[in-house]
């Protein structure tokens, strides 16, 4: 037995200095941030992820709780899931008329649709119609016969509601630096109706929009979108910007509309909900009419809901957790003078490139990030070249809501394309650009009158975003 | 001993500090650059594996015209065989779900499940002309793999010669012209001699590629690929069967043939990883090597065990999920295991050397 203390060795403690300085003597100083040049990669805040593939978009949340993980698992399986004619022992209740068979197969790769080519009927784009006036929630009539939208195909023993046939004219624009740019605009017209059309019905062309960081959007307070509109240009600046209130079927109350090409839905339950109701003729919780009650196609089953609750709020669920991809290339010079021609054109002034979620204890995942969409949510008037004629809830015709910019670069290689604005006509982003008028002219005027190598600068920004 | 712990001490003091030293440029001490593992996948792995797709999926239009003819059951085994083999190439493909065959949406097309069983029995009983824009017109789940499995093998698995009716010859003679199509078009996709190919995509990366403007993005793309399927077969084609315990939900339950599926999936991987497919070329595997032996020795031990808990499933997955769900779990296991190490091992190494 050692009954005394043992004695303190000297060579043991130069030992452990030196390896405490081994540890520390490369350790750099912690960089300081700015607000406003924190992470400008980091478009989804923390829920960013590295990927600039085909799978770019279908990222679940990087930060999130294991559960969450599985419970967007589950959605995800669900939103590829196909549905067919009932009865069936896996997922029936398909039609009888639809636009899709699956969430996935217009919404390819969680990214964006396109407009059909020649002889195609369309697959990841659809026509809201309606009629003069409105329904009982201040939301566009439907059109008697056909609802909501035209579903142009069915299930065995039902009739398509009509034929789509899409036709290009083209215009060619040559900008003061000589560069031609050949503009496509599409007209549109229904053929082989199963009924006759209505008169003086109203239409609306609409591609799939992509589907990831709407979680964060839908955490952005409602006082902040509405903090942001200027209907009466007050600050007259010529921008104005405008919410757009909608039907909320939960709250049964009129909301913020934030997601649509309309922005007419308040929530993404209430667009999945609206999406397997109208898309696919599946009825569920938030939609218990078949989209063709009412209408001689009417099934008649008394079968519906015919999805769950708890199938409707994981794919809701799995919308709402789709990550952000990160931007690429952010300190390339050229990059760099795009952003700044970027807001020297005002593009920024609709398309804001920072915005913040609210504080959320409820789901910590969407609390309060600094994230950039480059939308603010609103409804800007767009010129009459773009209008649809078709008003929705407060957004009429030459309205739009701000698209999203985030992930706009990385399209080709999800999606295979390059079609933008809601009814895919522009074939690339200086298209797209070249086609805002109304409020966005002055922005567009500016793109137009841009030497060639700003005007490459700009598009080089937009793409990596 | 003291003194040797001083050294190493110091040693470490010495060492600390040093940075990674220069990563070698092209061409490495073995003799392969980057270039070339991207090289390799496409002008071998992919566009091979697309090219015998579509080739076995001509042979089974040409079974299945031959049993039309003769109505015999050994034409009839033959397309059953021949619709096995096609399907492999195709299970092998999935290993690749990026490209034409997501953006032109073939693969829905090909390979949709559940069949719309109502709607196919009424197909069969209407007098519709199965003409090719017919058959192009059809809705996904009544085209592809599936419907053309359900007519050759039977609700059962045991259909006979014998059993097939005019209607149903006419409707999977269609289906199978359809598929030819289809694989055709993914074959000429990827064909160096069409242009916009996408083999082009990936030999271009990093000088002039539209979906891949650097080497590392063509190489995220395939470590993703194949991360991605293997998420697809142990959590949702497994998973979620196993979870609901429900046979119904088996995809190629016809032909009991979800476990060579599965198998295919993983080969697919393998492949990839490889850059396998009949000749051996530069894979990932090379580059890995370069960096971590440890981890290529890691992949293929992961990749090894899939396939062999796989292997340890002895009756069809519909009658395992509720006879095996031990060997069921452990396969899902070792596949998750897989993809763990492709997303958390594979992905920062390929970030970490490729620009």
């Amino acid at each position: 037995m050692n009954a005394g203390m043992p004695r303190p060795q000297p060579s043991r403690w130069i030992i452990v200095l030196v390896c405490v300085l081994a540890l520390t003597s490369c350790r750099k100083e912690p960089e300081t941030w700015s607000a406003s040049e924190e992470h400008p990669w980091a478009s989804g805040g923390s829920q960013t992820v590295f990927d600039a593939g085909a799978g770019a978009f279908s990222h679940g949340f990087p930060q999130m709780s294991a559960t969450a993980d599985i419970l967007h698992g589950i959605g995800d399986l669900q939103f590829e899931q196909t549905f067919v004619s009932a009865p069936a022992p896996v997922n029936p209740g398909l039609g009888p008329v639809f636009n899709s068979v699956s969430c996935t197969s217009c919404h390819i790769g969680d990214g964006r649709g396109k407009p059909p080519t020649a002889g195609e009927q369309p697959i990841s784009m659809l026509f809201r119609l309606s009629v003069p006036g409105t329904d009982a929630f201040g939301g566009p009539a439907p059109a008697p016969g056909f609802g909501g939208q035209l579903q142009p195909r069915a299930i065995f023993g039902a009739r398509p509601e009509a034929e789509v046939t899409l036709a290009w004219s083209e215009e060619t624009v040559t900008l003061p630096d000589g560069e031609v740019v050949h503009l496509r605009m599409p007209h549109v017209s229904f053929n082989n109706p199963y009924t006759a059309l209505p008169a003086g019905m109203l239409w609306s062309a609409r591609v799939a929009p992509p589907v990831f960081g709407l979680g964060l959007l839908e955490a952005i307070a409602a006082s902040d979108i509405r903090m942001k509109a200027d209907e009466g240009d007050v600050n007259d600046d010529g921008i104005s910007g405008k919410v757009n209130e909608v039907w909320d079927r939960v709250q049964h109350r009129t909301a913020v509309g934030r997601f649509g090409w309309k922005a007419e839905q308040p929530t993404l339950l209430q667009q999945s909900a609206a999406a397997y109701n109208e898309d696919m003729g599946v009825t569920n919780p938030l939609f218990m009419l078949e989209s063709t009650h009412g209408q001689p196609q009417y099934d008649g089953l008394n079968d519906d809901g015919e999805l769950t609750d708890s199938v409707l709020h994981a794919v809701a669920f799995y919308v709402r957790t789709l990550a952000v991809p990160a931007r690429r290339n952010t300190d390339d010079p050229q990059v760099v003078r795009g952003e700044e021609l970027f807001s020297a054109a005002k593009c920024d002034r609709c398309h804001t490139p920072e915005q913040h979620t609210a504080v959320n204890v409820a789901f910590p995942p969407v609390s309060n990030q600094r994230i950039s969409p480059y939308s603010d949510l609103l409804l800007h008037d767009m010129g009459a070249a773009l209008s649809d004629n078709r008003p929705t809830f407060r957004a009429e015709g030459t309205e739009w809501r701000t698209p999203p910019l985030w992930g706009i670069g990385l399209t080709q290689v999800v999606n295979g394309h390059q079609n933008f604005l809601h009814d895919g006509r522009a074939r690339s982003l200086l298209e797209a650009v070249l086609w805002h008028g109304g409020e966005a002219q002055e922005s567009a005027n500016a793109v137009r009158s841009m030497t060639t190598a700003e005007r490459q600068a700009l598009l080089a920004f937009l793409g990596s975003l | 001993m003291k003194r040797s712990l001083f050294l190493l001490s110091s040693l470490l003091l010495l060492v600390a500090c040093k940075k990674e030293s220069a990563e070698p440029t092209t061409p490495t001490p073995e003799g392969f650059t980057t270039a070339d593992v991207l090289n390799d996948f496409a002008n071998h792995v992919a566009q091979d594996n697309y090219r015998d797709l579509a080739a076995l999926s001509s042979g089974l239009q040409e079974r299945i015209v031959a049993f039309g003819t003769s109505l015999s059951d050994a034409d009839l085994t033959l397309c059953k065989q021949q619709w096995r083999d096609t399907r492999l190439s195709w299970e092998r493909s999935e290993a690749l779900l990026f490209g034409p065959v997501a953006t032109e949406n073939i693969d829905p097309r090909i390979d949709t499940w559940p069949v719309n069983f109502v709607d196919l029995e009424a197909q069969l009983s209407s007098g519709n002309l199965f003409t090719p824009a017919y058959i192009t017109s059809l809705e996904d789940a009544l085209k592809g793999f599936h419907p053309i499995e359900y007519l050759l093998f039977g609700a059962n698995g045991d259909k006979t010669a014998a059993q097939f009716t005019t209607r149903e010859i006419e409707y999977i003679t269609a289906l199978a012209a359809d598929l030819v199509n289809l694989t055709g078009s993914l074959d000429q996709r990827w064909d160096p001699a069409t242009a916009n190919n996408y083999t082009t995509a990936f030999t271009t990366a990093g000088s002039g590629s539209t979906e891949y403007p650097t080497q590392r993005a063509a190489f995220e793309e395939l470590v993703n690929a194949m991360a991605g399927i293997c998420d697809e077969v142990a959590n949702g084609k497994m998973g979620e069967v196993l979870l609901a315990q429900d046979p119904s939900m088996e995809e190629s339950p016809f032909a009991k043939n979800s476990i060579i599926d599965f198998t295919n999936n993983i080969r697919g991987v393998e492949n990839v990883y490889l850059g396998r497919y009949d000749a051996d070329g530069n894979g990932m595997e090379n580059f890995v090597r370069q960096h971590d032996l440890l981890l290529d020795n890691m992949i293929k031990q992961q990749l090894a065990s899939s396939i062999i808990a796989l292997g340890t499933i002895t009756v069809p997955f519909g009658q395992a999920i509720i006879e095996q769900p031990v060997q069921v779990q452990q396969a899902i296991d070792a596949i998750n295991l897989l993809a763990t190490t492709l997303n958390d091992e594979l992905m920062p190494l390929v970030q970490q050397h490729i620009d």
